[in-house]
């Protein structure tokens, strides 16, 4: 049973006074729990789009997309919200942190959607999962007083804090130095690997997405599969 | 229901998050509304305070709803006999079971002061007439039926003339002298009670029973300045009844006057008698219909006014919060939990503000400054603070933090996730 399917999706939109632009066309990818995929491609190449449909944010134009092999247009909307978030953590780019909240009501943050023991044990659950990011003694810091690998990090453990099945990063380490970024990723593994979720990167970065174990390359809304080596090549190259 | 129950809690906390977070901006929004409450929740109870003064002054001065008064005069312009006025007047009251009835004279007595003697303008009254017309006093009580058995007339005098006096203490029953000029005794009356003033008033008044008066100015004609029965002084009779049987009992009242007053030999021997109301319901229409419409349309501009700048605020805030809110989004916050929230946090917050409101507005009604001011010293049933204008005030602060917060929930939802993260 796969996780998250998708089967010839296209996306189309249709821009004010031009004619429909197609952003993905005839994607196939399949994710199955515990899997590592990450996926490369320039600014404009249809990443967003793809993250979108992945994250359940958005639906395909054409083609079937399903999560645990339930097509999603059966979903109502609230379903799939819910869906959202009890199955599939994101860790964004410029980490997305609440401002104004600390480090502890920003994990606690996703569990405000749980219910039964998970919303009223919050705190006790985002601070476990604070400690599990190494940032025990950083609970009540606000944002604004954390270095960037550290509001990662507590960007990382509210995308885990409900024990997502499916993480997304969306270029996790774009705002990080090299040797950051490198720690960052390497948490979102462990923890990853621990959990048994599945881990999906989409990065520019050859270097990251050469830490996965499947890659794909997306060029104006074609997904293929990338070849490992020439990754590898690439992210020698950069280093 | 579990949902349901960790929802509205979950909605709760992200409100008192945003409020707590923003308290800044929220505080200074959430000041426009309380001061809009407070304005609106003010004029409501003081417009309230004001009529009511105005329905006991229209009361003291003409009864209360509803008033009858009783006139007869003759065709031939003879005096009727006030005895028999008098007489006729008893068994009405008798007959009608009618509890609140009073002879109303106006006359003067001459009352020696230590700065002189003064006529002192007298209201020769029976005993309802205290309730009547709300009569309150400040010292003393009205008159009692001990009062009405007394020799000595009892006086009920106004704060200027107790304080002419020197204020004595009326448990020491101070007495003056009616008529009492140059040597000349005059008759012993006793004052029994006291009743303020308006600020506008000068001269010393007071009541007294209209028997006494009667049977004072019988055994001593001198002491009156004026004869309170066909000496150039006519008595008024007044009766309150209810309003729903006031037109009914004018028809009876006018026909067994008319028939008691007729001559011996048949006939009404041109009497003409009237009967007719004086108080100020006496045409049915609300007479403060004007004073509240006024009252009304003040109060709604100003409210509009304190959601208009709260709207104002809660659109220009609402851009910036689109990042938050798609972060939530992507978190497994539904469009309908974001949509409650946003209005929950609004109208938490304008809940509060109106409770804000609503106190400062009883404070400033409440205290003694503002009652004098409005009162006068006239107000005799000082109304509590209108529960109505409390509960108008919680109302609308909540329809206007439902409003405000509808516009940004709207948006809020319509927010296209990724873009929102994005931005």
């Amino acid at each position: 049973m796969s996780l998250l399917e998708l089967r010839d999706v296209t996306r189309t939109v249709i821009p004010p006074d031009q004619p429909a632009l197609t952003i993905l066309n005839g994607v196939d990818l399949t994710v199955e729990a515990g899997d590592r995929i990450s996926i490369v491609g320039r600014s404009g190449s249809g990443k967003s789009t793809l993250l979108n449909l992945l994250g359940l944010l958005d639906m395909p134009t054409s083609g079937l997309l399903t999560f645990d092999d339930r097509p999603v247009k059966s979903y109502s909307g609230a379903a799939r919200d819910r869906v959202r978030g009890a199955q599939i953590g994101f860790v964004f780019q410029q980490f997305n942190l609440l401002p104004g909240r600390t480090a502890l009501e920003n994990v606690a943050m996703p569990l405000l959607y749980a219910e039964g023991r998970s919303f009223w044990r919050r705190k006790k659950l985002a601070a476990d999962m604070l400690e599990e990011v190494g940032l025990g003694n950083r609970m009540h810091s606000m944002p604004d007083r954390l270095s960037g690998g550290e509001q990662q990090r507590v960007a990382i453990a509210r995308s885990l804090v409900r024990g997502p099945r499916l993480i997304l990063a969306d270029e996790p380490t774009g705002a990080l130095d090299l040797d950051t970024g490198s720690s960052v990723m390497q948490l979102i593994d462990d923890v990853a690997t621990r959990t048994g979720a599945a881990l999906v990167t989409i990065t520019h970065d050859p270097a990251i997405a050469a830490r996965a174990r499947d890659h794909f390359r997306l060029d104006r809304g074609i997904l293929t599969r990338a070849d490992s080596d020439e990754l590898a090549a690439a992210s020698e190259a950069l280093s | 229901m579990k949902r349901a129950f960790t929802s509205l809690v979950g909605a709760v906390v992200e409100a008192w998050q945003e409020l707590r977070v923003h308290r800044t901006r929220v505080l200074l929004s959430l000041i426009g509304v309380a001061v809009a409450v407070c304005s609106l929740t003010t004029v409501v109870a003081l417009g309230g305070i004001v009529q009511q003064a105005n329905q006991e002054l229209s009361e003291r001065q003409s009864g209360r709803p509803a008033s009858l008064f009783v006139s007869a005069f003759s065709n031939q312009g003879t005096a009727i006999d006030s005895a028999t006025m008098d007489a006729t007047w008893a068994e009405t009251l008798a007959r009608y079971d009618i509890t609140y009835g009073s002879r109303v004279l106006q006359t003067a007595q001459a009352v020696p002061f230590t700065t002189g003697v003064v006529d002192v303008q007298t209201q020769a009254v029976d005993q309802p007439y205290g309730e009547m017309h709300r009569v309150r006093l400040t010292e003393g009580e009205w008159f009692t039926d001990d009062d009405a058995a007394g020799l000595a007339p009892a006086l009920v005098v106004n704060q200027i003339f107790w304080e002419r006096l020197g204020s004595p203490e009326l448990r020491t029953h101070p007495t003056v002298e009616l008529g009492a000029q140059g040597g000349r005794p005059g008759t012993t009356a006793v004052i029994v009670g006291v009743y303020p003033v308006s600020s506008y008033e000068t001269e010393p008044a007071m009541f007294m029973l209209a028997d006494q008066l009667s049977a004072m100015t019988a055994a001593r004609p001198s002491v009156a300045v004026q004869d309170p029965y066909g000496g150039g002084g006519s008595t008024q009779y007044e009766m309150w009844v209810p309003p729903a049987i006031s037109e009914q009992l004018m028809e009876v009242v006018k026909r067994d006057f008319t028939s008691a007053l007729a001559t011996p030999g048949g006939g009404t021997g041109g009497v003409q008698v009237d009967v007719y109301r004086q108080d100020y319901a006496q045409y049915g229409d609300d007479p403060f219909l004007v004073t509240k419409l006024v009252v009304g349309g003040i109060a709604v501009l100003v409210l509009l006014l304190g959601a208009l700048g709260l709207v104002n605020i809660a659109l220009v805030t609402v851009k910036q919060r689109v990042r938050e809110i798609g972060i939530r989004r992507s978190f497994g916050a539904t469009a309908g939990r974001v949509f409650f929230s946003v209005m929950m946090e609004s109208v938490v917050a304008t809940i509060a503000a109106g409770a804000v409101g609503v106190i400062a507005s009883v404070l400033l009604v409440q205290n003694p400054w503002t009652m004098d001011l409005i009162g006068q010293g006239l107000v005799s049933d000082f109304p509590p603070f209108p529960a109505e204008a409390a509960v108008l005030g919680l109302v609308a602060a909540t329809a206007v933090g439902a409003l405000a917060g509808l516009l940004p929930a709207l948006v809020a939802v319509r927010v296209k996730v990724i873009d929102a993260i994005r931005y």
